[in-house]
């Protein structure tokens, strides 16, 4: 059986360390350009009314502005903002090499001009139909510069966990399932009571407690898994 | 359904990050869903055609609207391959009809608008909710995950207008530009009055053609965003690692009673019970009161407040600080603020105009700096490779080896010889014969060395030239080269004078070889 699906990435550094990108569809991608365009077109717009005054230096820096625009937006922002525009950034998202590194000037410069080339026939339809197709929803741009949009990473809130008598585990856990008791102690008022029931039903025979116990066992045990003491 | 077939990862995702999963799947079982998904439209495009013919903007309304009645489809589809059931397209299209008829009006009338379509459609369809536990349901699922819902449908339809209408800009780039000049556009604006449906009819196929493309996606991200949700909710990846840890413990359980029974059997008690409950012996170090800055080594000569303070002593001098004073010259501060309280004080609209013409003219004049000195370093960093596409004859090298001035004492350079050699020969015969004849293989050396660069050097001989003159292509020219030498060295060498009518010959000879004109 194949591995099942999933949308990380694993990139593996020299120190052998396996790095998880998490590369972003299309949606909010084409969210994330529409911002960018949004703003794109306030900037020129409020510029052509100012410059637009000042006659022959006006028209000078509307041109030059226009070009800056146009074709450095994108990619000043990328290099210079940690691979997010203004879009980007809004929509949690940001530009990596393919290896996880941060996107350099010609990684950037390069996936930007190609939106020409994605941008055809109309309306980025050769890219929306790359993105489609390529496993790490990548258009034609990234595929040349071999850049990767992914999602930021994110900063998990702490959840209050209830405050009881810690517990060591009686049998030996892994990290999965260490993570899993920890979810499921973080995450229970979010479920309803009887489905918490449930869940914590499946360990209580290995617990050896009644099932009704079993849900304040998995609490207690949690709090030992978090480093709490007897 | 059961969890642990689940063909995809389950964990809690953020909303975006459930889309990109739907795209996945659909792009998993994009073979099964496309086929399945032309086979059910197509034809009903093609009957709607059919029955309105004259209508064609309502063939593509009607068609447009039965699209939740489509999408039923593809999720039944992807609800069975995700739990590791592959369905054939044949399968999928017997059980459809199936599908078709529930809650039809509902779908089909006021939910048909919202934009959480794809994202409610499972709550219908899989988990075969209706009326108020249809409603109880719904309120659930979208406290959260809507936003990106609707987000999907929104740009969901843009991407449909903008794959359409990048379609239909391809086969206009592939239409002969003869028939485009003779297009007449104003009627393609009317076309049901000139009888041009069939170009109607056309992009009606071309939007059922791009909805083969987006529709999967659509209702696999709808889907993967209410299984993110129900994964939410019920906490099924906790459930998932929990049966896993379940079936580990249960199983090592019974092994443990079979070990356990065995080894009280055979083993005497072991001190296990002793093992754990001692107390974890590690003893913390005693407390340092004192730092390490605190004096101590107090009781020699060299302690530590010394030693210190001979450190910062060295630490304080080169190599390890190095202090030089540097005066530099700035900008008066004084002058600036005159400068700016004038601006201030006497600045009027003409003023501004001509300062920003100066700007402007400034801005030109840097602009095109710019553009000059970037060029040029463009062209200096890349010389090397800009010496590719150069003609090679300007870079070709010059000779390998240095001309020679003098062979054996004889000088060969061009500027050393009178212009008409045969002539200045003739004439000196009668008074230096000696040099006459050396004239003459002084030229013709020089010749050979200038004129058919043979590669001669100061250490050659006269038969090493000789040898060396075979090479080339002139054999008259050799023939003429060996009876000089040898005239030559029986002047130089065997003090032998040559005729006079042999040099006669020889300077007859040489006005033949090389077209040098005769005296008159």
């Amino acid at each position: 059986m194949s591995l099942p699906l999933d949308t990380l990435l694993r990139v593996e550094t020299p120190e052998a360390i396996d790095l998880m990108l998490r590369p972003a569809s299309v949606v909010p991608r084409a969210l994330a350009y529409a911002i960018d365009l949004g703003i794109r077109g306030v900037i020129l717009g409020l510029a052509y009314l100012v410059l637009g005054f000042l006659g022959h230096i006006g028209v000078g820096l509307i041109a030059l502005l226009t070009f800056l625009i146009g074709w450095w937006y994108m990619v000043l922002f990328e290099v210079l903002n940690q691979g997010r525009s203004p879009g980007k950034q809004l929509m949690k998202l940001r530009v990596l090499n393919d290896d996880g590194t941060p996107v350099g000037w010609a990684g950037s410069l390069l996936r930007n001009l190609l939106r020409v080339v994605d941008l055809l026939p109309f309306g980025y339809a050769i890219g929306i139909l790359s993105s489609l197709l390529h496993p790490n929803f990548k258009r034609l741009g990234d595929l040349v510069a071999g850049t990767l949009v992914v999602h930021q990473e994110r900063v998990h809130a702490r959840f209050a966990m209830p405050q009881v008598i810690p517990l060591a585990p009686p049998f030996t856990l892994g990290l999965a399932e260490q993570q899993a008791i920890l979810a499921f102690a973080e995450r229970q008022n979010g479920l309803s009571m009887s489905r918490r029931e449930e869940l914590a039903a499946l360990l209580a025979e290995p617990l050896g407690v009644e099932r009704s116990e079993a849900s304040a066992r998995l609490n207690r045990i949690a709090q030992a898994l978090l480093g709490a003491h007897t | 359904m059961r969890l642990t077939e689940s063909q995809a990862v389950i964990r809690p995702r953020s909303p975006w990050e459930a889309l990109d999963l739907g795209v996945r799947l659909a792009r998993e079982h994009l073979r099964v869903l496309m086929i399945s998904w032309a086979l059910l439209t197509l034809p009903v495009l093609a009957l709607l055609t059919a029955a309105l013919w004259n209508y064609p903007s309502v063939v593509i309304l009607v068609f447009w609207w039965l699209k939740p009645l489509f999408e039923r489809l593809p999720l039944h589809i992807l609800s069975r391959a995700l739990f590791g059931e592959t369905i054939t397209v044949r399968q999928a299209l017997t059980v459809y009809p199936q599908f078709l008829k529930v809650q039809l009006l509902s779908s089909l009338l006021w939910r048909r608008f919202t934009p959480k379509r794809s994202f409610l459609l499972p709550v219908q369809q899989l988990e075969g909710l209706s009326g108020a536990t249809r409603q109880a349901r719904v309120r659930i699922l979208t406290q959260e995950n809507t936003q990106a819902a609707s987000w999907l449908t929104i740009v969901g339809a843009h991407i449909e207008m903008a794959l359409y209408v990048g379609l239909l800009g391809l086969i206009y780039l592939f239409i002969p530009s003869q028939i485009v000049e003779q297009l007449d556009w104003l009627k393609l604006i009317d076309v049901e009055a000139h009888g041009l449906l069939w170009i109607e009819h056309l992009t009606n196929l071309l939007y059922a053609l791009v909805l083969l493309v987006w529709e999967p996606v659509y209702v696999a991200c709808g889907f993967s965003l209410y299984l993110n949700r129900r994964t939410a909710l019920e906490a099924w990846d906790i459930e998932l690692v929990f049966r896993r840890l379940r079936q580990r413990l249960m199983g090592a359980v019974h092994l443990l009673v079979l070990v356990g029974v065995v080894g009280m059997l055979l083993l005497p008690p072991p001190a296990l019970a002793e093992e754990i409950t001692a107390p974890a012996m590690c003893p913390l170090p005693p407390q340092e009161v004192a730092g390490p800055d605190a004096p101590h080594l107090l009781n020699q000569p060299l302690n530590s407040q010394v030693a210190r303070q001979h450190m910062s002593a060295i630490l304080a001098s080169p190599p390890f600080k190095n202090e030089h004073t540097q005066l530099q010259w700035h900008v008066g501060q004084q002058g600036k603020d005159k400068k700016s309280s004038a601006e201030s004080q006497g600045m009027h609209w003409r003023d501004l105009e001509v300062l920003l013409a100066h700007a402007a003219r400034f801005l030109e004049v840097l602009l095109w700096t710019l553009l000059v000195l970037g060029t040029g370093l463009l062209i200096w960093r890349y010389r090397v490779w800009l010496k590719l596409f150069t003609r090679r004859t300007t870079a070709k090298p010059t000779s390998p080896i240095d001309t020679p001035h003098q062979l054996f004492g004889l000088e060969v350079a061009p500027n050393s010889l009178p212009d008409d050699i045969p002539g200045e020969a003739e004439r000196l015969w009668h008074q230096e014969p000696r040099k006459a004849l050396g004239l003459l293989y002084r030229g013709l050396l020089s010749h050979l060395l200038h004129d058919f660069h043979l590669p001669l050097k100061e250490a050659h001989t006269e038969g090493e030239i000789l040898e060396l003159s075979k090479s080339m292509p002139r054999a008259d020219i050799v023939d003429y080269l060996h009876n000089v030498t040898m005239q030559w060295q029986r002047l130089a060498y065997g003090h032998q004078m040559p005729t006079q009518e042999t040099l006669k010959a020889l300077c007859h000879q040489w006005r033949i070889l090389f077209n040098s004109q005769v005296p008159a």
